[in-house]
């Protein structure tokens, strides 16, 4: 009920800013014959085109996103117009029609010569005659008033959103980004695993071979076993930073378990306090868990390595059709969103019409969001 | 002989410099970056400085370009650069100009400790030390070896320039003339197929070639 007298109210609105409308766009139309004057009838344009988008969404909750040129706008309001205008006579009927058979109905049972020697039986048909004829012509102009309504929004779409074509281009402009960025991303990966491999795991090993070389060069047997004894020290050394690379280029975990195993293994190994709260009831695609899982792998080592952070909060939950990964921590903030490897997790998000968000004020907290859509 | 150590992975740099230390020589300074190497090189003015490629501040070649400033600045000073890829480009820029006292090595080749210490010495001594990956690399010769080629007066030719004698000192220790030099010197370096257009020295590589394959001196 309460939404039908906003629809009505908002129909009732419409009226009054179709006159306004009309008016303008007669207007308008005169002062278009003066070439230089057509900017400032387009903006005048473009501003009660505002108006109606505001109208149509406070009263009708339908929201029209794009913004037409001039030309169109004012195309859009003499079509807006009109519909709005019938929309006001469409209640002005209703508001006679109410007022008018209240008026008759007093009439007929109230007055004291009411219809001159008329028995009360020839009353009371009349009665219901009117009584039909009125809820007849009242619904007929309340389906008027919907019909307006509903028009007033189609027009809306016709006008104020893009049409399929452009939908499509939008759309395709929107995944040669992505894409572009997605290989980006994959190179960055790259570079960032060959440097793993060099300046930790391959200088460990020539660390290693150097021991062993002094070992072997070394005169005395006890300073070559004290020798020995360091390079099988290092030798485990670089084991755990293979092993270490290797869990960060893929963690297996992935594969065999799902995110919420990776995600265990991640907090176990992060050397900081990480709180894991995990709540999705059935696993997603392994392309959302993989991502996920970068988003708040990243997100912890930046944690670790920038903010110097103490706590650790991972919230991993469905909401609808989103699987949304939320990494808190209490550290330093200050963290940008186009920072090196921020960014590739905002493209790798992006890939999968995912959205990213990092709220990171200086002092603290960082909140990184990552929602990603499930099917 | 006194060295300087410029390698930003903490755990090689003290293992290179304890293995120096262990073999009796002085090590001045061990540095993790390029600005820091430059201003210890210009400070202690060492024998040789042993240089990594990859070091900060951008993690590309600015060990190079320290080891090229060094060369330009202080040409007393030794480069030896250690590489993690054998880059033709490196090598062909550390051999342009004037090419004694550098060397260039798989980063690799330091487990050889033995060939390391040695390439080091050979730096010191006013010698150059060019990994054989670094030589095969630059003359990318076929399977054959191309000194097969040479005939036994080119050999002469090309032992006396490895031992580091201009052309003049060769036609003097061959009894030849000097012309006949720089003929059996340009065959030389035909039959290796160094190519004339470039920058880096025709000699150097040749000679590099030689001392590959004969082993050293």
């Amino acid at each position: 009920m309460r939404r039908w007298l906003w629809g009505l109210v908002g129909v009732a609105f419409g009226a009054c800013t179709a006159l306004l409308e009309l008016v303008y766009v007669l207007c308008a139309a005169l002062v278009l014959l003066w070439p230089r004057s057509r900017a400032l009838a387009f903006r005048g344009a473009r501003a009660l085109v505002e108006l109606e988008r505001r109208r149509l969404a406070h009263y009708f909750g339908s929201s029209h996103a794009d913004q037409p040129d001039g030309a169109r706008a004012l195309q859009y309001l003499a079509l807006r117009g009109l519909v709005g205008l019938l929309g006001g006579v469409l209640l002005l009927l209703l508001g006679y029609g109410a007022v008018g058979s209240v008026v008759e109905f007093r009439e007929l049972w109230t007055s004291p010569h009411p219809l001159e020697g008329r028995s009360s039986g020839e009353k009371f048909w009349l009665t219901v005659y009117l009584a039909v004829f009125c809820a007849v012509m009242g619904y007929l102009a309340l389906a008027g008033l919907i019909g307006v309504s509903s028009l007033d929004r189609a027009l809306a779409r016709r006008f104020l959103e893009p049409d399929r074509a452009e939908r499509l281009q939008r759309r395709v402009e929107e995944l040669s980004v992505t894409r572009a960025d997605v290989v980006a991303a994959i190179r960055e990966e790259r570079r960032r695993i060959e440097r793993d491999l060099h300046d930790g795991v391959q200088q460990r090993l020539v660390a290693l071979g150097l021991l062993i070389g002094r070992a072997r060069r070394a005169g005395d047997g006890e300073r070559t076993a004290e020798l020995l004894a360091q390079a099988h020290q290092e030798s485990q050394e670089v084991l755990r930073d293979f092993r270490d690379v290797a869990w960060r280029v893929y963690p297996a975990a992935l594969d065999a378990g799902g995110l919420h195993p990776a995600l265990e293994a991640l907090a176990e190994r992060a050397g900081m306090r990480v709180e894991l709260h995990y709540a999705v009831e059935s696993r997603p695609e392994i392309e959302i868990e993989a991502v996920a899982y970068f988003v708040v792998s990243e997100a912890v080592t930046n944690a670790a390595k920038h903010a110097d952070a103490r706590i650790v909060s991972i919230r991993v939950q469905r909401e609808g059709r989103w699987l949304v990964a939320e990494i808190s921590d209490d550290g330093a903030g200050g963290a940008v969103a186009d920072g090196a490897g921020l960014s590739g997790l905002a493209r790798r998000v992006a890939a999968l019409d995912g959205r990213f968000t990092v709220d990171s004020p200086v002092g603290g907290p960082t909140v990184i969001t990552a929602e990603l859509p499930c099917a | 002989m006194r060295v300087i150590l410029a390698d930003d992975a903490t755990l090689l740099r003290e293992g290179l410099a304890r293995l120096l230390a262990e073999e009796g020589h002085e090590v001045l300074a061990a540095v993790g970056d390029a600005p820091s190497l430059l201003a210890e090189v210009d400070r202690h003015r060492p024998d040789v400085a042993v240089v990594d490629v990859r070091m900060p501040p951008t993690h590309t070649d600015d060990g190079l370009r320290a080891a090229l400033e060094i060369r330009r600045r202080f040409p007393e000073v030794g480069v030896l650069v250690l590489s993690q890829y054998v880059e033709k480009r490196y090598a062909v820029e550390l051999l342009t100009g004037d090419s004694a006292r550098v060397g260039y090595l798989l980063k690799d080749r330091v487990v050889q400790v033995d060939e390391f210490l040695d390439a080091l010495q050979r730096l010191a001594d006013g010698g150059v030390a060019f990994d054989p990956e670094v030589v095969r690399r630059l003359l990318s010769t076929g399977d054959r070896d191309p000194l097969e080629a040479l005939t036994p007066r080119e050999r002469d030719v090309l032992d006396q320039m490895a031992q580091g004698r201009t052309n003049a000192g060769i036609a003097a220790g061959l009894h030849i003339s000097q012309s006949a030099v720089e003929k059996h010197a340009n065959a030389i370096f035909d039959k290796l197929d160094l190519p004339r257009a470039t920058g880096y020295s025709r000699r150097v590589l040749a000679v590099l070639h030689y001392l590959e394959s004969e082993g050293g001196e």
